[in-house]
């Protein structure tokens, strides 16, 4: 199979591809972990909707990835694996993992989330779709913030 | 006077619906990405398609939680109307994103019936929130479509020097 050179456009969208799908695979793990010792019924809900989105954009990405020539091979980066432990840790309450999961992303998400996007230009089909994905894990971060500000008014 | 229907049972009612819409969308949408001469488009509507999936899945397993077996179904000839037409390579991708959005005057009348469904639901918390999530995609579906509708119209619009 001809590979694309490292540091070449192609390179890169599959890079972005790879990376993307190992974080997505290994979010949507935790997320399952972390529903099933979850406490808070309103909590579960999303969760379960931002689980099962993951597990798509996980094999959406992937699927693209193989289509251009690629095969997964990339793992999460230490800092989210380590996320993912802690919120799939039975032992750590609903609003701590709330809290360390929007505190890891800082104001500047939305930034990172369009550097996503901005990765894939030159291949219209994968730009077009992580812009679409994009949108989902904006929603997911919306409603992640009303949640932990709903528990936090509630002292849950 | 009747008494008003108990929570458990328009709630029932209404997941099914909705579930049996967005698996028929999913399936629409899957006939539109075989035939879809853009890539931008085919890009989106693939995610679109899986979101469509998701709920329609979420939706069968919380049915089934409720202990409810999904039975709803859209009518065979609208479901199958709309395969052939968003499935034909005969209709342009622009014709299909005009007839899509032409259902949509804006963004938040895909989401109408959610909404008033939220308004009520105060019982079953957990569907109510998997309902709100449900909501928000269906508004980044319309969103997204509407704004890629606007760029491929907007060159034909502009003054031509």
């Amino acid at each position: 199979m001809l590979r694309p050179l490292p540091g070449s456009e192609p390179a890169r969208v599959l890079g972005l591809l790879d990376a993307f799908q190992a974080a997505e695979w290994a979010g949507a793990e935790a997320i399952g972990r972390w529903i099933v010792a979850c406490a808070d019924v309103r909590l579960r809900g999303g969760l379960r909707v931002i689980r099962a989105r993951d597990r798509r954009h996980a094999a959406l990405a992937e699927a693209r990835l193989r289509s251009l020539g690629g095969v997964p091979g990339a793992r999460p980066s230490r800092d989210l694996a380590a996320l993912c432990g802690v919120v799939a840790d039975p032992g750590v309450s609903d609003r701590s993992k709330l809290a360390l999961l929007l505190g890891r992303l800082p104001a500047g998400e939305d930034a990172r989330l369009g550097e996503l996007v901005r990765g894939a230009q030159g291949d219209a089909e994968t730009q077009a779709l992580l812009e679409t994905i994009v949108d989902d894990e904006r929603a997911s971060l919306r409603w992640l913030r009303r949640m932990r500000d709903a528990l936090e008014r509630e002292g849950a | 006077m009747s008494a008003p229907e108990p929570e458990r049972e328009w709630v029932i009612r209404f997941l099914d619906d909705l579930r049996a819409a967005e698996a028929a969308s999913a399936e629409v949408l899957a006939a539109w990405i075989a035939v879809c001469a853009l890539d931008g488009l085919r890009g989106g509507l693939r995610v679109i398609a899986e979101r469509e999936a998701a709920h329609a899945e979420l939706l069968a397993e919380r049915l089934g939680e409720m202990g409810v077996r999904p039975s709803a179904q859209l009518a065979e000839p609208v479901r199958a109307a709309a395969v052939e037409r968003f499935g034909s390579a005969q209709v342009s991708d622009e014709q299909k994103l005009a007839l899509f959005l032409a259902r949509y005057p804006d963004d938040a009348a895909a989401t109408r019936p959610i909404a008033d469904v939220l308004e009520r639901l105060d019982q079953d918390l957990e569907t109510r929130e998997i309902l709100r999530l449900v909501a928000e995609g269906e508004t980044a579906t319309v969103a997204w479509l509407r704004a890629y509708h606007a760029g491929l119209v907007r060159p034909a619009l502009a003054p031509r020097g």
